[in-house]
């Protein structure tokens, strides 16, 4: 013990610190937690990384850096995929979500334009893996594949590669160039790539089994299924699948005055856009009502805008021809009943109604399903490939991942499922099958603390005029300003990870939030914390939360 | 703030009221102490108050202050900081920042002449009082800052006299700078600290400090408490610079005063059942013309 | 310079050549002058200082005490009411071991109200730690700050100089002030061992739990008690610079051959050896034991000088009220208890608020005790004046 100095006047240097540590009973705990954007991301990407990129540190490369690390495709998606991330984002529930779709283009976009390239992380392993076909699932699990050193090659069948990307949405939606330029990036990471050889058919599937370590089957669901109504033999009946590859080929098709389509997904809506735009008049049919059509709601919004023509409770009965052209379609009317098996409700043909509609052409949209030529293989429901929950098929090492396995869903579902099959193969052939780590928690917006945050205007897109978007095929949303993206992203709330607000290292009343040296993050001293919860309370994205002492 | 990184200036934090301070956790105090001094830097002399402030920051041997600092009685820090005052310029030493600090009671009572004593001479000292509106460090008695209608051991059933006005009091005196502040708005406040050490003159800020144990509440809401003590209208923030008042922070969306009273205990006899008692009217009241004195 | 001066002049002037860098000044008959005097010195610039206006006695041991954390030499002067407003600091300032010099104008206690002399004031904060000087004469009080100054700036004690409100203070007597160079080599710039300063970071004014107060009170003790070199020394520095007896521990007059010994502080013993000069004449032997010094209480030197002195009268100018005389207390503990002498010490109360003690007076008390030991008496208590029953 020191002896008492003059006057008990101490020399504040010399003060050992009382360490108040000790009194918590509650100390504070970083947990990064999953936002509900990356949560309800089909791909599972790291929205929240890429977007307080942009908003801290300005920087388009790191940004494109951090989605590419799971999403090859980010000019692709950011221009068709549906957006999932932005329905779960927390900021819906203060003023407007985040336009992070807007975000994920213009960032794609940055990457084809100061040509970014993808990064390896480990160098050259001897396995190899086989990829059959090029769509969004295939390429994404090829991507996965090599990033880790694998050595892939990649089967497609049509003449380029794409798969429903290049031949099934139209170039006003994704220009041709970007999807070309995006897909030479993924190459460049030492892909192969044949075309124009399809498995099953020009090599039979067991070679490759056997060639190869591995095999990844992303065959997609190109096939269109007719209605089976009479009349479809005619010329100019078309599936929709059948019209947009023709189209995306660069064929011509002589479409007449008027286009009828039948269908109410995605397919039909570009069916029926294209064909707009090809000088058509163009009227959707369909047997339900808007409510249940399962195409993207933006869709459905930009086709009406395009002046095109809805009919609901429409059903077709059969196809008038003349001389072997269609000339008309014979329609009934439904009523809806109680749902059926799709969880939709039911129609049921209301007697009497039927009539002629005139048409020179009719698109069936109605349904689409996997090529199976040559592949013999467990379905699910007849229908999709049947997988276990590893993405491994009936085959041993065959893998299956997007449409041709969920059933018709997005570019982005397709992407994820390519990556978590890249990381099933992977585990496959070194032979450790471990289970996957636990996801963090999902934090959503009542956990929040909203209060430093004020209201601010989400970024709008524009597209061009109506009269404008028919008379091409180009893009109808034209470039994002880089800054307003930026702003936009600055709205970005970080849920369930710090972004260096400074409130805990601010409030403590004890001071024992200290910036760490080594890194610059904020870090508890827990020798003076007291544990009352200050930071905790006060942290906007609840990256700080209070736990029992250990 | 809206999820930018703000500029914060690091170096305001240095530790000069450190770690180790005996405050109960999420003392409101503690943390305006910590504001105060981090901007008023290293160049400072604190003349503190018995009160809790001293008591948990200044134990032998070991107290946080890392800044010298000069306690002697309950009620004189202002006579005490013009005794330095006097000294630095007698000796012709300095500049130095000297704080004079206490809580409400030794401010507002029994420090009142002290203080009005200090403001009148026109010492250059800047007096913050830290306002928790009681003498908690004795235990929770009633101050002649206790607001209307709140439980103190002294006025168990409900103050029934309002809070004194010492800012416009202070003004009064003619300094130069009076500004009140809450903790909740750290940069707000050290900027008034900042503004108020480059005034020459007697300079006086006020803060509201919520005291957990005193008013009831758990410590992690010290800072949202207060926020709803500024939104209500109840404790209005203003600076007064030379005679005229500014900077009047207005309130965007007025909250009723309920809102702030059910988070504290000390309130708690306000409610009958869940349902608020003519003395929340009463309160409302205040509030009400607080907004309309101070055009919040 | 030798000055026919006001008693309170004389030490304005005196503290102005200790160069205090800060003094509080607030009024309290009768120590107003002294301040009144000094505000004249600085305002006309023949002392550099900051002279702080402030609004209470208490203000002004509150602003001396800062000033002093600070680093600065200070001063202040009260009496009375003052005095008593201003204990709290009184104790927190000797607890902080700061060098302070206080004047207090002795003056007795409201209520009732008397601005007039006596010692109460002084001796309600005997124990709080300071050293209490009791000046006889204007020189002396004057002498005496200087002296002040020193002690306290070597013992970090602080000094409380005090001369009888009225009798010292506003009297003109003819006092030697010495020259400026003469006081600035005598008493050396202040050096202070702890202040505020952001240069070297000090706590000043911790508060100290059980495991520590008590060991503060104790160093404070023996400080006080270690004190007694340093008021020797420093009185006999001063007379050998200034060339007279000043201050120091005791003093006696008389006392060696004496049968009755007077003991007494302050003023009155002026009067004290006018009477015992007379009675010499008259044959009788009476000598004063003069206390100078009464904090820290030289309790050995009184036992020296008393030893042999079988009557002794102490004489004083307070009381603690429901007890009897302090400073008879103080004399009675000063003989040691296996002691068993026939030894009588009679106590005397006399000149509370200001009454005059004349030498018949004090002449009445000799014969008194010459008689009879007196436990406690009024000295010239007017009993005409005291119902039956307040007797």
């Amino acid at each position: 013990m020191e002896k008492l100095p003059l006057g008990l006047a101490l020399d504040l240097r010399k003060v050992v610190p009382y360490k108040t540590g000790s009194w918590r009973t509650l100390m504070p705990v970083n947990i990064m937690q999953t936002p509900p954007c990356t949560y309800s991301c089909p791909s599972g990407n790291d929205i929240r990384g890429f977007l307080r990129v942009l908003a801290e540190k300005q920087d388009y490369e790191e940004a494109w850096h951090v989605l590419t690390r799971t999403n090859p495709l980010p000019a692709t998606c950011g221009r068709v995929c549906p957006h999932p991330c932005e329905e779960g984002c927390n900021r819906r529930d203060f003023d407007t979500p985040l336009a992070i779709n807007s975000a994920e283009r213009a960032v794609g976009d940055y990457g084809l334009e100061h040509n970014l390239k993808h990064k390896k992380f480990i160098s050259k392993r001897k396995e190899k893996v086989a990829v059959v076909g090029s769509g969004p699932a295939g390429l994404s699990c090829a991507f996965h594949l090599a990033k880790r050193g694998f050595q892939v090659k990649i089967f497609e069948a049509n003449s380029e590669p794409g798969g429903w990307m290049r031949y099934g949405i139209p170039s006003y939606r994704l220009p041709n160039y970007i999807l070309k330029q995006e897909i030479d990036k993924i190459l460049e990471l030492g892909i192969e790539l044949e075309c124009n050889v399809k498995v099953g058919v020009n090599i039979p599937m067991d070679q490759l089994t056997r060639d190869y370590n591995a095999v990844f089957l992303g065959l997609g669901a190109q096939t269109g299924t007719s209605i089976k109504i009479p009349g479809e033999d005619a010329q100019n009946v078309f599936t929709g699948v059948d019209f947009l590859k023709r189209i995306n080929s660069g064929q011509i098709v002589d479409l007449g005055k008027d286009v009828v389509v039948i269908g109410g997904g995605n397919t039909a809506m570009d069916c029926a856009r294209v064909a707009k735009r090809l000088g058509a008049n163009v009227s959707v049919f369909y047997r339900r009502t808007r409510v249940e059509m399962p195409a993207i709601t933006a869709e459905i919004d930009e086709a009406m805008e395009e002046r095109i023509m809805f009919r609901y409770h429409t059903n077709p009965v059969k196809i008038i021809t003349d001389e072997n052209r269609v000339v008309g379609l014979l329609c009934g009317q439904m009523e809806l009943r109680e749902p059926d098996a799709s969880g939709r409700a039911r129609p049921v043909p209301i007697e009497g109604s039927e009539s002629v509609y005139p048409a020179d052409t009719v698109i069936m949209a109605t349904g689409q399903a996997v090529d199976y030529d040559g592949f013999e293989i467990q379905k699910r429901d007849d229908q999709w490939i049947s997988t276990n929950e590893d993405l491994m098929t009936s085959m041993d090492g065959v893998f299956a991942g997007g449409d041709a396995v969920l059933g018709l869903e997005t570019v982005t579902t397709a992407i994820g499922q390519g990556m978590r099959a890249a990381s099933a193969i992977e585990d496959y052939i070194e032979g450790n099958m471990e289970s996957r780590l636990a996801q963090p928690p999902v934090i959503y917006s009542k956990d929040l603390n909203t209060y430093y945050y004020t209201q601010e205007k989400r970024f709008s897109k524009e597209a061009v005029s109506i009269h404008t978007r028919l008379k091409n095929f180009r893009e109808i949303y034209p470039s994002f300003n880089r800054e307003d993206i930026i702003k936009e992203a600055g709205r970005c709330f970080s849920c369930g990870l710090c972004y260096n607000c400074g409130n805990c290292y601010m409030y403590c009343p004890d001071n024992a939030v200290k910036i760490s040296p080594s890194t610059g993050k904020y870090e508890f001293d827990l020798d003076f914390c007291k544990g009352c919860g200050l930071c905790a309370k006060e942290c906007p994205c609840h990256y700080i939360q209070m736990s029992l002492e250990k | 703030m809206n999820a930018k990184t703000e500029e914060l200036d690091r170096v305001e934090k240095k530790d000069l009221f450190g770690s180790g301070h005996r405050a109960c956790g999420g003392c409101g105090q503690a943390l305006a102490a910590r504001l105060v001094h981090d901007a008023a830097g290293e160049n400072t002399i604190a003349c503190v108050a018995t009160g809790c402030l001293e008591v948990f920051s200044s134990p032998y041997p070991d107290p946080c202050w890392r800044i010298p600092f000069l306690h002697s009685l309950f009620e004189n820090p202002a006579a005490v900081a013009s005794g330095v005052e006097a000294a630095y310029k007698a000796l012709k030493k300095g500049p130095v920042n000297i704080i004079a600090q206490a809580g409400d009671g030794s401010t507002a009572d029994i420090g009142f002449q002290c203080i009005s004593g200090m403001f009148e001479r026109g010492h250059n000292v800047l007096y913050v009082c830290y306002d928790n509106e009681a003498y908690m460090n004795t235990g929770v008695q009633r101050s002649s800052f206790t607001p209307y209608g709140a439980w103190t051991s002294t006025t168990p059933m409900g103050n029934p006299t309002r809070k004194k006005n010492l800012p416009l009091i202070a003004a009064d005196h003619g300094i130069p700078y009076v500004a009140t502040a809450t903790v909740d708005d750290f940069r707000d406040l050290q900027r008034k600290v900042k503004t108020a050490l480059s005034i020459e003159g007697p300079k006086y800020i006020h803060i509201l400090v919520p005291c957990p144990l005193g008013w009831g509440h758990p410590g992690e809401l010290t800072v949202k408490i207060c926020r709803l003590a500024k939104d209500t209208g109840l404790f209005p923030i203003f600076e007064i610079i030379d005679g005229k008042v500014t900077n009047v922070k207005k309130i965007p969306v007025k909250v009723p005063v309920e809102e702030y009273l059910k988070l504290q205990g000390r309130f708690r006899f306000l409610f009958k059942k869940g349902v608020p008692t003519e003395e929340v009217a009463e309160i409302q009241k205040i509030a009400n013309q607080n907004i309309e004195r101070f055009n919040l | 310079m030798l000055k026919q001066i006001e008693g309170s002049q004389a030490v304005a002037d005196v503290v102005a050549l200790c160069r205090p860098n800060v003094i509080a000044a607030y009024p309290i008959t009768p120590q107003t002058h002294i301040v009144e005097d000094l505000a004249l010195i600085v305002g006309q610039g023949k002392l550099d200082a900051e002279f702080v206006n402030v609004e209470s006695e208490f203000s002004a041991a509150s602003v001396v005490l800062g000033a002093s954390a600070a680093g600065a030499r200070t001063y202040t002067a009260t009496s009375s009411q003052g005095l008593l407003l201003m204990a709290e600091v009184i104790y927190c300032i000797a607890g902080m071991r700061l060098p302070i010099v206080l004047t207090c104008a002795n003056r007795a206690i409201s209520a009732p109200l008397s601005i007039w002399n006596d010692q109460q004031d002084s001796m309600a904060v005997r124990d709080a730690g300071w050293i209490q000087l009791f000046a006889e004469d204007n020189q002396e009080a004057a002498d005496l700050h200087i002296q002040a100054y020193k002690i306290a700036e070597r013992t970090f004690l602080p000094v409380m100089v005090c001369m009888d409100g009225f009798i010292l203070t506003h009297a003109f007597e003819p006092v030697d002030i010495p020259e400026q160079k003469e006081v600035d080599d005598f008493l050396p710039p202040f050096k202070p061992r702890h202040i505020v300063d952001p240069r070297w970071p000090r706590g000043i004014g911790l508060y100290a739990d059980p495991r520590f107060y008590m060991e503060t009170r104790y160093i404070l003790h023996r400080a006080m008690e270690k004190s007694e070199k340093t008021i020797k020394e420093v009185s006999a520095d001063f007379a050998k610079t200034f060339g007279r007896d000043s201050g120091g521990f005791i003093k006696t007059y008389k006392l060696k051959e004496a049968d009755v010994a007077i003991v007494s502080m302050g003023s009155v013993v002026g009067t004290i050896k006018d009477l015992i000069d007379k009675l010499e004449e008259e044959g009788k032997k009476v000598g004063l034991l003069q206390i100078c010094s009464y904090r820290p209480f030289p309790r050995q030197e009184i036992y020296n000088v008393l030893k042999d002195k079988m009557n002794i009268v102490v004489l004083e100018k307070c009381i603690s009220l429901g007890r009897g005389g302090i400073l008879a207390s103080d004399i009675r503990w000063s003989f040691p208890r296996a002691e068993k002498k026939d030894r009588n010490i009679s106590s005397f109360i006399a000149g509370l608020g200001g009454r005059n003690i004349t030498v018949d007076d004090l002449r009445y008390m000799v014969e008194k005790v010459e008689k009879e030991p007196v436990e406690l008496e009024f000295l010239g208590l007017k009993k005409e004046l005291i119902a039956d029953k307040d007797l």
